[in-house]
């Protein structure tokens, strides 16, 4: 389990994490989304002890990071996928990474299998792309199949495909009582992986929530032939309608069947009647725009 | 790149559930030191730079009245380079951000700046001790007999020391500056240049200061408290800087 309480970090006068806290169990993957310079790698990083904190602490299992005997056989890490040297080969880097964990070197070969790059294993990483880098750090998150993973933004350079199998990776993680943070500026990817949203916006957590009462049912979207006519009814019972450049109304708070009686005691006909989800990226910005995203700091990228 | 995913339960591996022992941090050091191009060509450069060095001092019939200053130049040489590796494995780790990786794996940077300190150490002496022997053998088979091998061994040791020494000074500016370009380029002026122009201006300063110069004074038995102190004065200090630089260090 991981527990975050009241993480924050200051340079000079500008706050660039403020106060957070959160507790994460296992079985789920928690995405954690926010703007650029929002503070998502500062809080990630301090959770690891990369960089020390100005007040708070993070816990994993109950014990610091750095205090954890071994952390590399209980987080498994990825939060830069170019923090490899492009000198060294990938099986060079994963075979230092299992030298230090304490890992038989065989696993190595067994992860370069599991994340796609045997084949490129004995070339540089200086001429791996993006994508081949992220699989590489996955590979070294994985080598000793830790209980907790806690990935930055994992899914650039990956291709479609690849995006699909780290989807299925952590949504298998979990299922099998691992504890998942991921962290995306892919909303759309965030939104078909994760149980559970901690959205962060100036420094600050602004949501958090299972996606599904983080998303609900927001609204009914009706099209009629009379616009004009039906949205004074609705009006008139006092619910909030905004009407589209296609001719739609969206009324908030409002199910289907509630807006077809309307419809029908004002006598509109209706074309086309639906409940409308509010999508991932609609709460994102409602629940950022206000909260003033912080200047990035060297470790926001 | 077409990969599949088994999402049955992934079966744990075996894995040390201590953390590692640091003569595990040590080895896995030098392994990191050579695993790198840059490391290899320095440890190779390090072992050909005494060997080298010799030949053309022979070819160039310059006359010697005793190996004890080749020596001596040898660690010199030997131990200029092996600064260069101190400094790589350091400051190296900053500049291609793995210091990310080492300290999520190891958090307590003082245990890493100590297995740094040692494996540099122990690389340094090794290099050294074979760019010595081969050295040594050279001019062993092309020296004049009327050369003195007086004092060969105390010179011969203090080459292996001084490209400890060397190494371990780059370890230390190493990791107080985390910027290899500044590192070496701090290291070479000081020790090849400023320590020069204090020379002109005040040779018992420079004297008491000079690395180089400490190494071959002691290599000839000469002042060798005053020699031990200047080189164990960088060593001590380039690493307790190193230290106190780079335990809270944020790694961005």
């Amino acid at each position: 389990m991981i527990s975050v309480n009241g993480l924050t970090k200051r340079y000079g006068a500008r706050t660039v994490v403020d106060d957070v806290s959160f507790t994460l169990e296992p079985g789920t993957v928690t995405g954690f989304l926010g703007p650029n310079g929002a503070g998502k790698t500062t809080t990630m990083r301090m959770m690891t002890g990369l960089i020390p904190a100005t007040a708070g602490t993070a816990t994993i299992d109950g014990r610091p990071y750095a205090d954890l005997p071994n952390p590399g056989a209980v987080v498994g890490t990825l939060l830069d996928a170019s923090a490899v040297h492009p000198g060294r080969t990938g099986r060079a880097h994963l075979g230092l990474h299992a030298l230090a964990v304490g890992v038989d070197s065989r696993r190595v070969d067994e992860v370069l299998e599991l994340v796609g790059l045997a084949d490129a294993a004995r070339r540089p990483v200086g001429g791996y792309s993006l994508g081949m880098r992220q699989r590489l750090g996955m590979a070294g998150a994985l080598l000793t199949v830790p209980p907790v993973l806690v990935f930055d933004e994992p899914a650039n350079g990956l291709d479609p495909e690849g995006i699909r199998w780290l989807r299925a990776l952590l949504r298998s993680y979990a299922a099998n009582g691992g504890t998942v943070l991921l962290s995306s500026h892919l909303l759309g990817e965030v939104e078909h992986t994760v149980d559970r949203l901690l959205v962060i916006g100036g420094g600050r957590i602004v949501a958090d929530g299972p996606v599904g009462s983080l998303l609900g049912a927001s609204g009914t979207a009706v099209r009629s032939v009379d616009p004009r006519g039906l949205a004074d009814a609705l009006r008139a019972r006092e619910f909030h309608v905004e009407r589209q450049a296609d001719g739609v109304l969206v009324v908030d708070g409002a199910e289907p069947a509630t807006i077809g009686a309307i419809a029908a005691e004002a006598g509109v006909a209706l074309i086309d009647l639906h409940p409308v989800q509010r999508g991932l990226e609609d709460l994102f910005f409602q629940l950022t725009e206000n909260s003033g995203a912080a200047a990035p700091t060297p470790a926001e990228h | 790149m077409t990969t599949t995913l088994d999402t049955a339960a992934p079966v744990r591996p075996a894995v040390r559930p201590t953390r590692a022992s640091l003569p595990t941090l040590v080895g896995l050091e030098v392994r990191k030191t050579l695993t790198t191009r840059s490391g290899r060509m320095l440890a190779l450069a390090g072992v050909l730079a005494g060997p080298v060095g010799m030949g053309l001092l022979e070819a160039s019939d310059d006359a010697f009245p005793s190996v004890a200053g080749p020596f001596a130049v040898v660690g010199i040489m030997t131990g200029l380079l092996l600064l260069a590796m101190g400094v790589l494995s350091t400051a190296g780790e900053w500049t291609h951000r793995t210091a990310q990786t080492t300290y999520l794996l190891v958090p307590q940077r003082g245990r890493v700046l100590a297995a740094k300190t040692a494996a540099t150490a122990l690389l340094g002496a090794a290099l050294t001790a074979v760019s010595m022997g081969a050295s040594w053998l050279i001019l062993a088979v092309l020296a004049d007999p009327s050369v003195s091998w007086d004092g060969a061994a105390q010179a011969a040791l203090t080459a292996v020391g001084a490209g400890a020494a060397f190494a371990l000074i780059g370890v230390g500016v190493g990791a107080a500056t985390a910027n290899t370009p500044a590192a070496l380029t701090g290291l070479y002026l000081t020790v090849l240049g400023l320590v020069q122009i204090i020379r002109a201006w005040d040779t018992r300063v420079a004297d008491a200061v000079d690395p180089q110069q400490a190494v071959l004074r002691f290599a000839r038995g000469d002042a060798e408290v005053a020699s031990l102190l200047t080189l164990g004065g960088w060593v001590i200090a380039a690493l307790v800087a190193g230290w106190v630089f780079s335990r809270r260090r944020p790694v961005q």
